[in-house]
């Protein structure tokens, strides 16, 4: 395999290669919740949803909740911006 | 004193904000008319206003019967209180820990500060006891930190807690998420008599004149009635009012004659007086009596009812009140509001004839309407409480209207039955909160009867956090009401020495709204509630003045008036001892008498003002503190008085027996923001005019607790600074808490040629080390409900469904189909994704942005009760904006440039010391504009940088014998650096010396929110106008940018056909068309459906015959259309460039039956 031919081994290769993905959350179905941690700005409740949950801290009711940043790596290619900050 | 840093305390307060009370009371000051006419509505004497205006609707009655012969049942109903809540959560909510709603909640959700109001509804039957029931009216948007509001009294450490600032100061409302306000407006002064010459006057009627008085006469709840006297042209007074918008004229006879049981004698005397040899007077007099009588009504009840009569249908009263009541009623309701008894009334309508007569006569000069000696201001709150005050009549007119309405229809009708009235409640809109929202949303008033104001729109503005400067801003404005904008004299707009130290002379923008949007001077307040005055006419009847009902009238007696009550009468002399005791007691605090009593003493003069002594105590009063020179004291002005007065600017001017009083700070007569501009003095004038307006435009810091707001656009500056010169006000203000620009080294000098007309160089390091770097904040809402109708099932929710979707939406999308904090979008990147129950299909929303952005948060807004799936997020983009070339920056002088390079620092020059410029500017910028307090500002800034402190720039501090440049040269000289500022310097390119000197220093600079990024506009091929097929227009939709006519004359002038074609035609609308030699038309030619074997042709239409198949012709000739119908002949058309729009043309006149021919030849 050549240098240029290496492609970074995910784990559904076969799927991205084709750019479609199907049910790709195990059984995202109704009632499910997706892990996906939320936080209270009033109470600082972590606060995991279900589909079909009204909006509200479990813990204090308030009705905003903000979007927790995930620990997964969000940019991929970090250092090619890099570059073009070199303008002339 | 100088200016200070202040570092460490401003650290400490920004660790551990204040248990106790904010650092900066100012700010509370500056919202104050706001906060405090919302509060007057609850608060205050006799149960707040809103209460005052129940009293004064009264109750209406309503019958119930349909037989035009009896009356049936009465009943009277009336709003007998109101109560408005703190805001909270709704009732069936029973998961909140905490049931209040604060601010921040609503500025999240994007929802509105709201809480219920509740009428108290009291009714009786056929005059029984009263039932009572309270009723919810909707939910009302609440002012911040009112007294309705959960944040009123928290100290800022609390306020912290409430996700608000430390020194939040209120005063504005949140509507749908939106911080709105309800702008100042500038009114005529109330219950003060004014004369005016208007020529609309005249146009009245047949014998009216130019000639009238006024008077805006103001109830105790703060709603208004204008009454007016018109002279006509025989000497007669007419009586004019507005009345739901309709006007209504009296004689004024009539009105006197009804107030009163009078006789002529009586009247006679309270208008000539003792002046009986003034013929004139009593020419007219004899007039108005005279002609008076073919009325024929003699006694004050005769009167009443043929007023009652003529006004029973205008008024509404129903039957069973007898026309003298009604007639009452009207004088109650409509003439001089704001006295209570008539014999005032009777009095104070005297006082307006002979004014009115001494006007006409020439012996009193009109009155200017545009000073501020003749006006108040109408705040927010009061015309709130009008707004909702004549929405509880309106209430109340409507359950009339269902009652009459259920009785036409024949329904039983029974008011004692409880039932019943829920029935009509039921059926009848309650929501007044509702209007109220949208008042506030709009800034529309929808009255029926006006409000005595002159405008129906522009009531609210966005308090818009670009930055703490325009924020502040918008609550030190007064409008002068959009009337005025239309008016084609400049009258209006003139700066008048009568607002010294009230409004800014500086501080309004240029351009059309000059002059008409000021700003209240820093120190100017607004009267919220009204003084007690319940002392003065016991200390003005011991002082010697007559009582109302001496025999004395017209302007050679001194008339006493208190808020438009004729309290007395007395010489003008001893008017203006009078007046300067009045002020002495109330200076020193005796006698009970007000420190805010407006004492204004009018005196005689030849055709001058008429004469007086107007004492005032009321509210929305302008008033500002000076020093009273016999006590010592502060004493505090009105415009009114302050007319008459000697205010000595400064302590050395005051001359012995010329001055009373002399001003605390010359810098009082400034608004917030032009305090703020360092050494204005040293400035032409309208510099410091564009500088209000820039700070206003400035990116800088619109807040801290930015986590918590979801404004739609919101710009920050990254890297703000403490500017090292500053006046002592932008401390006592808190600017620190929000920087709002840079301290940048600025060398004068012309050096690339990059630096021509206002373009300026900014060093490439400073601008990496974060010189200006800014970002700008967008918010997004998503609303998945709003596609379907209200009480339809939900059938799209957020995240992914069971379906197949591209795989590269996960790359910005995380599991729940929310984007991924941090992640950067493009154009066309999916930003969240929801299912469609009815297609069963994931679909994603877009970002719609050329410019990339990155998701700096997300919010899930759930809905107002709080049970329901969740439908809406709002997904907040960071867009850096690093400097570009292009981005427009000023320093605090006007002195805006725009960046035209970022110079590499090794070829920037350099001075002795090695200080390399941030900025560079060219000298040119300076002769024509003659902004020299830049350049103390530099010298300044240069020296309290080289010496670590903070430099004072407050206005008005030097003089002529001691000069900022001998101040800071001092300084500088002290360091060791050139006296004058100027410094030898060296080519950063060839490291010779450069031989002049450079004027290089340290100038504050302020990043404005222009830039390029949100300006570029370029196209080469796009869309077009599907009509003309000519490029559309607009930056949005990548439209181009229109060659109009004068850039076609340019071209023309220069001889550039070429290019004319190319930009007319080529690049817009060029199309090929073919067209007919023949017949010279462009519309008849169409392609024939080609035969087997051959190509298409061109053939017109109108030049060729049907095909008779009975004759023999050439087969080549014939062609057939797309219908199969076959024809002949028609080919002599050819191909020609034409603008696509001449064929339109063409087209429009051939609707017309017009047709054009073209002579087709070849050139």
């Amino acid at each position: 395999m050549s240098r240029e031919g290496f492609t970074v081994p995910t784990g559904d290769l076969a799927a991205a290669a084709h750019g479609v993905v199907s049910k790709q959350v195990a059984g995202a179905g109704l009632n499910k919740n997706y892990g996906v941690k939320y936080l209270c700005p009033n109470c600082s409740f972590e606060v995991s949803l279900n589909k079909s949950d009204p909006i509200r801290c479990k813990d204090c009711g308030y009705r905003v909740l903000f979007k927790k940043r995930t620990k997964r790596m969000v940019q991929r290619n970090i250092a090619i911006p890099l570059l073009d900050s070199f303008e002339i | 004193m100088g200016a200070q840093f202040r570092t460490l305390e401003r650290e400490a307060r920004f660790q551990n904000p204040p248990k106790d009370k904010s650092a900066f009371p100012f700010l509370a000051d500056a919202v104050a008319p706001h906060v405090g006419s919302f509060n007057a509505l609850t608060e205050g004497p006799d149960g707040g206003l809103l209460n005052l205006a129940c009293q004064d609707i009264g109750s209406k009655t309503i019958f119930d019967s349909n037989d035009p012969e009896r009356l049936g049942n009465k009943l009277s109903i009336r709003v007998e209180s109101v109560q408005l809540t703190k805001p909270a959560v709704p009732m069936s909510d029973k998961v909140s820990l905490n049931k209040r709603t604060y601010p921040s909640e609503c500025r999240e959700r994007m929802s509105t500060y709201r809480s219920r109001l509740v009428l108290k509804l009291a009714w009786s039957v056929n005059d029984g006891a009263e039932v009572s029931e309270n009723r919810e009216a909707g939910q009302v948007p609440i002012m911040l930190k009112s007294n309705r509001c959960h944040l009123e009294k928290l100290s800022p450490e609390e306020l912290v807690d409430c996700k608000e600032e430390s020194d939040e100061m209120g005063g504005y409302f949140i509507v749908n998420g939106i911080e709105k306000l309800i702008r100042m407006l500038i009114v005529q002064r109330r219950n003060h008599v004014m004369a005016l010459i208007r020529p609309s006057f005249g146009n009245r009627g047949a014998t009216y004149t130019k000639f009238g008085v006024q008077i805006r006469s103001v109830r105790p709840d703060q709603t208004s009635q204008t009454n007016v006297l018109h002279y006509l042209n025989d000497g007669n007074v007419t009586f004019r009012f507005s009345w739901r918008k309709s006007e209504y004229l009296v004689p004024v006879m009539m009105v006197l004659k009804a107030l009163v049981e009078t006789n002529d004698r009586e009247i006679f005397d309270g208008v000539v007086g003792a002046d009986s040899s003034n013929s004139f007077l009593t020419d007219r007099l004899e007039l108005l009596l005279r002609t008076y009588k073919k009325y024929a009504l003699h006694s004050k009840q005769e009167t009443l009812a043929y007023l009652g009569d003529k006004f029973r249908v205008v008024f509404n009263a129903t039957p069973d009140v007898s026309d003298i009541n009604v007639g009452k009623e009207v004088l109650k309701r409509i003439v001089l509001v704001h006295l209570d008894s008539n014999a005032d009334k009777f009095r104070m309508l005297l006082f307006m004839v002979r004014k009115l007569y001494t006007l006409v006569a020439g012996d009193c000069c009109p009155d200017n309407p545009d000073a501020t000696q003749h006006q108040e201001v109408l705040l927010g709150g009061f015309l709130y409480g009008m707004i909702i005050k004549e929405k509880m009549e309106e209430y109340l007119q409507n359950i009339r209207l269902q009652i009459q309405s259920d009785i036409s229809r024949g329904v039983a009708i029974n008011f004692s039955d409880r039932k019943y009235m829920s029935r009509v409640f039921m059926r009848i809109n309650e929501n007044i909160g509702q209007k109220l929202q949208y008042f506030l949303s709009t800034g529309n008033l929808v009255s029926q009867s006006g409000l005595d104001l002159q405008q129906v729109s522009g009531y609210t503005v966005v308090a818009e956090k670009i930055n703490f400067h325009r924020f502040i801003s918008h609550f030190r404005m007064v409008h002068r009401g959009s009337f005025f904008t239309e008016m084609k004299t400049t009258t209006v707009r003139k700066l008048l020495p009568e607002s010294w130290g009230f409004l800014c002379p500086v501080h309004t923008p240029d351009g059309s709204p000059c002059g008409l949007l000021n700003h209240l001077s820093h120190k100017c307040k607004i009267a919220t509630e009204a003084s007690d005055v319940s002392m003065v006419p016991k200390v003005l009847s011991a002082l010697g003045v007559a009582p109302a009902h001496t025999f004395a009238a017209g302007p050679d007696q001194c008339c006493v008036q208190l808020d438009g009550k004729i309290i007395g009468w007395c010489t003008h002399e001893q008017g203006k001892i009078v007046a300067d005791t009045l002020r002495f007691f109330k200076v020193d605090g005796q006698h009970g008498l007000p420190l805010d009593l407006e004492v204004g003493y009018v005196p005689p003069s030849s055709k001058g003002q008429y004469p007086g002594l107007y004492l005032f105590g009321g509210c929305a009063r302008m008033m500002r503190p000076t020093k009273y020179l016999p006590l010592g004291k502060q004493d505090i002005l009105g415009p009114f008085e302050q007319v008459y007065m000697n205010v000595a600017v400064t302590p050395e001017e005051i001359g012995s027996n010329i001055h009373t009083h002399v001003e605390y700070s010359p810098t009082n007569i400034l608004s917030i923001l032009a305090n703020l501009t360092p050494f204005s003095d040293f400035n032409q004038s309208p510099r410091n005019m564009y500088q209000c307006q820039m700070g206003k435009q400035t990116m800088g810091t619109p807040g801290v607790g930015l986590v918590h707001r979801s404004d739609n656009k919101l710009y920050r500056l990254q890297t703000g600074q403490t500017p090292i010169v500053k006046a002592n006000l932008y401390d006592n203000y808190g600017m620190d808490n929000f920087p709002n620009g840079m301290n940048a080294v600025v060398a004068v000098i012309s050096y690339t040629g990059y630096d021509m007309d206002d373009a300026m160089i900014i060093n490439k390091s400073a601008d990496e080390r974060g010189f200006g770097y800014g970002t700008v904040y967008k918010v997004e809402k998503v609303d998945l409900s709003q596609s379907k109708r209200r009480g339809d099932p939900i059938t799209q929710h957020f995240g992914f469904g069971p379906d197949e979707w591209p795989e590269e939406w996960s790359e910005k999308l995380d599991s729940d189909g929310l984007p991924l904090i941090g992640v950067q979008v493009h154009e066309g990147d999916p930003i969240c994704a929801y299912y469609d129950d009815t297609l069963g299909k994931t679909k994603v929303k877009t970002y719609h942005s050329s410019e990339p952005g990155y998701i700096e948060s997300v919010k899930l807004l759930g809905d107002d009760n709080g049970d329901q799936e969740f439908q809406t997020i709002s997904i907040k983009y960071r867009i850096t904006r690093k400097t570009q070339i292009g981005d427009k920056f000023s320093s605090r002088h006007g002195q805006k440039g725009v960046c035209s390079r970022k110079w590499p620092t090794v070829d920037m020059p350099f001075s002795e010391t090695g200080i390399q410029p941030d900025v560079i500017i060219n000298p040119h910028a300076f002769p024509s504009r003659m902004t020299i307090g830049m350049f103390v500002e530099s010298l300044a800034g240069k020296a309290g940088s080289l010496h670590g402190i903070s430099q004072d720039s407050t206005p008005w501090k030097f003089s002529e014998d001691d000069t900022p440049a001998d101040f800071f040269g001092e300084q500088l000289r002290k360091s060791g650096y050139n006296y004058h500022g100027n410094e030898p310097m060296y080519s950063g390119a060839t490291g010779e010396e450069l031989r002049a000197d450079i004027y290089i220093g340290v100038v504050y600079y302020q990043r404005l929110r222009h830039m390029v990024n949100d300006k570029f506009q370029v196209r080469s091929t796009g869309p077009v106008n599907s009509l003309t097929m000519q490029p559309v227009k607009g930056r949005k939709r990548n439209g181009g940018i229109r060659v109009g006519e004068m850039e076609r004359d340019a071209l023309i002038g220069h001889g550039t056909a070429f290019l004319l074609q190319d930009r007319l035609l080529n690049c817009s609308d060029y199309t090929q068309t073919s067209v007919c030699r023949s017949c010279g038309s462009l519309l008849t030619t169409q392609t024939s459906v080609p035969r087997i074997g051959a190509s298409a042709s061109v053939r017109c239409r109108r030049c060729s015959g049907k095909l008779d198949p009975a004759e023999k012709t050439d087969s080549a000739d014939v062609w057939e259309d797309g219908q199969g119908n076959k024809f002949v002949g028609g080919s002599n058309c050819t191909t020609v460039a034409i603008p696509f729009v001449l064929k339109y043309l063409d087209s429009e006149l051939a609707a017309m039956g017009i047709r054009m021919r073209y002579n087709v030849e070849p050139m």
